[in-house]
């Protein structure tokens, strides 16, 4: 399409420029039952799967849909929910911490009705546009990241693990039949941008190979110290080396002592380190947010290595498929992921979930390291 | 990557408009950067931070903390932004021809 100006002038261009605006306020977008009652909420109840009511001290009641989102959207689909916030929710509609989206109706018989007609909703492929569900002790929708589709340091893809993932736990999505909510959260590297760390289930991608260095542009196009500095093990000093005839400035990185983090990366464009065959997935659980009962807690490593194979990834569904079954079977009512393989033992837990233990799951990075071993000799055989 | 041409230099240049090779620099980059920093004219001020940037990036080798660069150049944050709208990273460290920040930007 031919340039259109949106009126800005590059000629001048701190001329009519608004800044430091912020966000539109929330308040401009309640639906009215909302600002009626904010702030004076009686109680609440799940109707059904992904139907919440929440009544006020007024009486009102307000029902809330909820129905699971890709995150990742087109304008085209977003214009879609618009369409049915116009139809059923006089254009009110909100998106959760956790990328569902939520519609908000005044009766039973409209909520029943606009779950009728999110669930009849199906791209082309088949696949559910708006599958209502994501409520109570159950499977919501999965934190992720950038993966393949926009980040430069990912170790595996966001989206697609994320559909292969959510395809495979949908009944949990639309049920409420475990024994507390489990949260599946995704991170395309260890950066760990959303949630992962501290999550139910995560997947996380991860490199088994050291940066290559491109002695040639490290010291034009990175600042050598950053790149020494972001090493978390020592592993990068820097170095002079005769390249090409002429001595340059460049790095250095000890093999063995490089756990392929790639923070290298990250500061120094000039140490890339993704490879096909050598990245992949690690599984972690057992991690919390919530204060409920027990503290929040880290997610643990339990499977060290997951190859990456696109685009459905099978043999990472189904570790997360086994361990979601075995919690579901084996834990008690309210008992997260992590306070059951607590409860059990995490040899236990191991046993349960048929997953390998191997020395990559001990913990060696620093002193507390020595805090994740077992100084007691409590165990079972 | 690209090269751009003016006034008879050659700088070779990525895709954000930074210099590839700090030692490609000459008073004439500024020149030739300072439209699409929105800059008009470059003032003493402008020349004194990047003479500092300049400075700092031989001695130490990275670009300096945006602290250092108000402590030592006595530019307030909000004064460097006058200077440089685009900001010391993206309008100041491409005019002083200083690799382009990393990280999380």
């Amino acid at each position: 399409m031919a340039f259109i100006s949106s009126g800005y002038n590059p000629a001048k261009p701190m001329e009519g420029r608004i800044t430091d605006i912020g966000p539109r306020h929330f308040t401009d977008f309640l639906p009215p039952v909302l600002a009626k009652n904010k702030g004076a909420w009686d109680y609440h109840e799940i109707l059904e799967p992904g139907v919440l009511l929440h009544v006020g001290l007024s009486g009102d009641k307000v029902y809330t849909v909820r129905c699971g989102g890709a995150r990742l959207m087109s304008v085209t689909h977003i214009r879609e929910i618009c369409d049915i916030a116009d139809k059923y929710c006089g254009g009110h509609l909100r998106f959760t911490t956790r990328n569902n989206i939520e519609f908000m109706v005044g009766t039973v018989e409209d909520a029943k009705a606009l779950k009728a007609d999110l669930n009849a909703r199906k791209f082309a492929g088949g696949s559910y546009k708006f599958p209502v569900g994501g409520t109570g002790a159950g499977v919501t929708n999965i934190v992720h990241t950038q993966g393949w589709v926009h980040c430069h340091t990912p170790a595996t893809d966001a989206s697609g693990t994320v559909k292969a993932t959510m395809d495979v736990v949908f009944e949990e999505f639309q049920n409420m039949r475990l024994p507390a909510p489990v949260r599946i959260s995704m991170a395309c590297c260890l950066n760990m941008c959303g949630a992962v760390h501290c999550s139910d289930i995560a997947i996380l991608g991860i490199h088994r190979k050291p940066p290559i260095i491109d002695h040639e542009s490290v010291d034009n196009i990175c600042e050598v110290p950053l790149a020494v500095a972001a090493c978390p093990t020592g592993a990068i000093r820097p170095t002079k080396i005769e390249f090409q005839g002429k001595q340059v400035n460049t790095v250095a990185v000890k093999n063995e002592r490089c756990m392929f983090c790639g923070n290298c990366y990250t500061m120094c464009p000039a140490m890339p380190l993704a490879d096909k065959t050598g990245d992949g997935i690690a599984i972690m659980v057992g991690g919390k947010i919530s204060n409920r009962i027990t503290t929040p807690k880290f997610s643990k490593v339990v499977v060290p290595f997951i190859p990456n194979e696109p685009p459905r990834w099978p043999k990472m569904t189904k570790v997360i498929k086994k361990i979601l079954d075995t919690y579901a079977g084996d834990a008690r009512k309210y008992e997260r992921l992590g306070d059951w393989a607590n409860r059990i033992g995490w040899e236990r837990f191991f046993e349960k979930c048929d997953l390998e233990f191997s020395a990559h799951l001990i913990d060696d990075f620093r002193d507390p390291a020595y805090y994740t071993w077992r100084q007691t000799t409590q165990f079972k055989f | 990557m690209a090269i751009v041409e003016f006034k008879s230099n050659k700088f070779e240049v990525d895709e954000d408009g930074f210099l590839l090779k700090f030692e490609d620099w000459n008073p004439e980059w500024v020149e030739y950067v300072k439209e699409s920093e929105g800059i008009a004219v470059i003032s003493e001020s402008h020349q004194k931070v990047i003479d500092f940037l300049q400075d700092y990036y031989k001695k130490n080798g990275i670009a300096p903390m945006v602290r250092i660069l108000s402590k030592v150049t006595g530019y307030k944050l909000k004064e460097i932004y006058e200077l440089f709208p685009s900001g010391p990273g993206k309008g100041a460290c491409k005019m002083a021809g200083l690799p382009k920040p990393t990280g999380c930007v």
